[in-house]
């Protein structure tokens, strides 16, 4: 297998994935895309354009390219690296920059790789200083406690999906809610933390497809808040965008105007004071 | 307008056949909200009302707030809109737009209302025929504070005004933010510059930059323009005004664009440079259908200092780059941008411009049109309130003697009048003409009166002229050439 690392001259993530490679003794190409290897870039890019993302600031690097997976970004090059697919689910593409690294899903990936995920978690931070964003749906909480314990993350985004009521719907799965709720809490002791809520289509019982109700956002306001004992969390309520939505049933609903978004923010202000709107 | 050391306070002028009397509403300097009749009797203080500003509704509701927030940590922030009864119970309130805990104050909810606010049934907030408030339900339009990053505009905290529209429940309905409209203004490269480097930067809360500071806020209600098929003045749009800005602008409320704008610049059209510069302007509205001058857009034009513009002698960074020692109030008519009446110094028989500082309200301050074409003008910063007619003539005059202690001004934001039908909780009062003094002959006890004891006569002297010659040009002398 030869693997193939497009990067960008001066990139401190590229450099951190051809260093763990370098650790491994794994041998590998380098197209530097703003050098020499501009025109390698540019065909590799043509020729994969759907499975590479590009970002507001253009494409995300490093990519990693063994001749048949693509990996993007330096949290799911350098689990590839370590692991190969296990821990698939658990990076995907950042879209922060400098230090700071995010597309790091406590919940995303299987719970059974908890070990080498957490792994690197710490080569990525502990052993080149960058600092970590990682979200959450309160799935996987006993990664989290480890990750709290040993000071793995700066920044902790946590999606709580919806009411208790229709958290397994809205996780696609049967969930134990005390897990939900033991997320929750562990969130609000990370150095930074913040609580967020899609207002999301759900099927309802009729087979209905409905957005999240203003009362249905009041109560996941309300689990924040008797999780977590305050009301007092940073909580920000957030449009549901069907055109990136990956659920078939879901594209063709209608999406929301950012005003519609109003009554929820005051539904959830009576459980947590600090909710705000996202702003389309 | 400059005070003598000694001078009258309480109604000066009053001429009951060219008024249009009513009651009048303003928020006494640190007293509470005052209602007054045409003689200045104070018809019912609301003591500890605060007013930002006060306003009558029908039946005897009077709006205001229950208090401001410490000022160490808020920029003008009212705690909240309340409406309170002709006894002082409060009938409506809204706090519930922002969790505030500021260091050693109790945690709450605020409003963070500022400047403006205005109940459904009315656009403008005073006395239209057929446009009633409404008093027992509605929603109601508040302007308010938030603190928002945008580096766009600059990388400092910025103290933005939001227009919410709030239902008689407390829900909030509508949210506009003036800095997400930041490239619909219009701002020239000098002006972003120094908006980037001193977004008018105030202490309050470790520093924050209030670089718009909407002062107005109104509904334009039905107007003939809108019935002409003019889209830009739908009734349910907005007009605010920027004092910092030197903007009056029309909100789109359906889409939140500006479809109207007056500012930031007056020379970049002939319409504009006859206007001339608008600076630090206040209650900019839409004079609501049914009175005289109807769909005309009312200003009172501070002068003073304001703007974000080229650095010059008097802005050494561009930073309230416009200047005028006098003030104005103008209407404007928004199709053709004429100016189809004015009260400027000149009007109130000043020399100008030496004596153009007598009529001067640096801040603060506002124009009603009255139903009989009068204007009701606050003079704000020396709390003179006073009605002109058509032709200029002042037929009422307050002077308000509420002086602050902890600011020691007689400041008056902003006046309403309001008709005595307003008020069903007080009889009529009676109506006592008040001829104006003549000053020549007013004199305080143990003042001589005028008039020389002997009178030299000099063989050969000259008759006086008039003001053509005096050490300072007048503004208008080049165009008489």
């Amino acid at each position: 297998m030869s693997y193939t690392i497009y990067s960008a001259t001066g990139c401190t993530r590229c450099k951190i994935v051809k260093q763990v490679m370098k650790e491994r003794g794994i041998d590998f190409i380098e197209q530097d895309m703003k050098a020499e290897g501009k025109e390698a870039f540019q065909k590799f890019y043509a020729a994969n354009r759907k499975a590479i993302f590009r970002g507001p600031d253009g494409v995300e690097f490093p990519l990693l390219h063994d001749g048949e997976v693509i990996r993007q970004g330096i949290g799911a090059s350098v689990a590839y690296i370590y692991s190969g697919m296990k821990l698939d689910g658990f990076f995907s593409v950042g879209t922060l920059h400098k230090e700071w690294v995010d597309g790091i899903h406590v919940s995303g990936g299987n719970p059974a790789y908890a070990a080498e995920f957490i792994e690197v978690l710490r080569y990525i931070k502990n052993t080149n200083n960058m600092k970590l964003q990682l979200d959450t749906n309160g799935l996987n909480s006993a990664i989290l406690e480890q990750i709290l314990t040993e000071n793995l993350a700066d920044v902790v985004i946590m999606n709580v999906l919806g009411p208790k009521e229709l958290y397994g719907q809205l996780v696609g799965k049967d969930v134990d809610l005390a897990e939900i709720e033991k997320s929750i809490a562990l969130v609000t002791k990370f150095p930074e933390y913040k609580f967020q809520t899609t207002v999301a289509p759900v099927v309802r019982q009729d087979g209905d497809i409905s957005y999240l109700t203003t009362k249905e956002i009041g109560a996941t306001a309300k689990l924040i808040a008797e999780a977590t004992g305050s009301m007092k969390n940073p909580y920000l309520v957030k449009l549901f965008k069907p055109k990136e939505c990956k659920d078939e049933r879901f594209k063709g609903v209608e999406s929301m105007a950012t005003e519609a978004l109003l009554p929820y923010r005051t539904a959830a202000r009576s459980h947590q004071v600090f909710v705000e709107i996202e702003k389309a | 307008m400059s005070y003598p050391t000694v001078y009258p306070t309480g109604v000066t002028i009053y001429n009951p056949k060219k008024a249009w009397s009513g009651y009048t509403i303003f928020q006494a300097r640190e007293v509470g909200a005052l209602l007054i009749d045409m003689n200045g009797s104070e018809v019912n203080l609301w003591e500890g009302l605060h007013g930002f500003p006060n306003k009558i509704l029908p039946g005897g509701y009077v709006m205001g707030h229950l208090g401001d927030r410490n000022n160490n940590f808020g920029m003008q922030d009212q705690t909240d809109l309340v409406q309170v009864d002709w006894e002082g119970n409060i009938a409506w309130k809204f706090n519930q737009y922002e969790f505030i805990e500021d260091p050693g104050e109790e945690p709450q909810w605020m409003a963070r209302q500022h400047h403006d606010y205005q109940r459904e049934g009315n656009p403008v907030g005073y006395y239209v025929p057929g446009m009633e408030p409404q008093t027992d339900k509605g929603n109601t339009l508040i302007l308010v504070h938030k603190n928002v990053k945008n580096p766009k505009i600059s990388d400092k905290l910025l103290l933005d005004d939001v227009i919410i529209e709030v239902d008689w429940e407390g829900n909030i309905v509508w949210e506009w933010a003036c800095n997400e409209h930041f490239d619909e203004f219009g701002f020239d490269e000098a002006a972003k510059n120094i908006l980037s480097r001193d977004p008018n930067m105030r202490t309050s809360g470790g520093g924050m930059g209030d670089w718009m500071h909407v002062n107005s806020m109104s509904v334009l209600g039905p107007n003939k323009f809108y019935d002409a098929g003019d889209e830009r003045f739908h009734p349910d749009n907005i007009i605010i005004d920027g004092r910092e800005t030197n903007i009056i602008c029309i909100i789109d409320k359906k889409t939140g664009k500006i479809v109207w704008k007056l500012g930031p610049n007056y020379d970049t059209s002939e319409e504009l440079k006859k206007i001339g510069w608008i600076i630090g302007q206040h209650h900019a509205h839409m004079i609501p259908k049914g009175l005289p001058g109807e769909g005309n857009i009312l200003i009172f034009d501070n002068g003073g200092w304001a703007g974000y513009g080229v650095p010059n002698p008097a802005s050494p960074t561009g930073a309230k780059n416009a200047r005028r020692d006098y003030s104005r109030v103008l209407e404007i008519d928004p199709t053709t941008l004429k100016i189809v009446w004015q009260y400027t110094p000149a009007e109130a028989g000043f020399v100008m411009p030496t004596d153009s500082e007598r009529f001067y309200s640096p801040y603060i301050s506002s124009a009603q049109r009255l139903p009989n074409g009068n204007t009701l003008i606050t003079e704000g910063s020396d709390g003179r309130i006073f009605e002109v007619t058509p032709d200029y003539e002042v037929v009422w005059e307050y002077i308000s003697p509420y002086k602050g202690v902890h600011l020691p001004t007689n400041m008056v934001y902003r006046a309403y009048r309001v008709p005595y039908e307003w008020v069903p909780q007080v009889e009529r009062p009676v109506e006592t003409a008040i001829e104006p003094v003549d000053l020549t002959t007013f004199r305080m006890p143990g003042a001589a009166p005028m008039g020389a004891k002997k009178t030299t006569v000099i063989e050969g002297t000259r008759p006086y002229q008039g003001d053509k010659a005096l050490c300072v040009a007048a503004g208008d002398e080049v165009e008489e050439k």
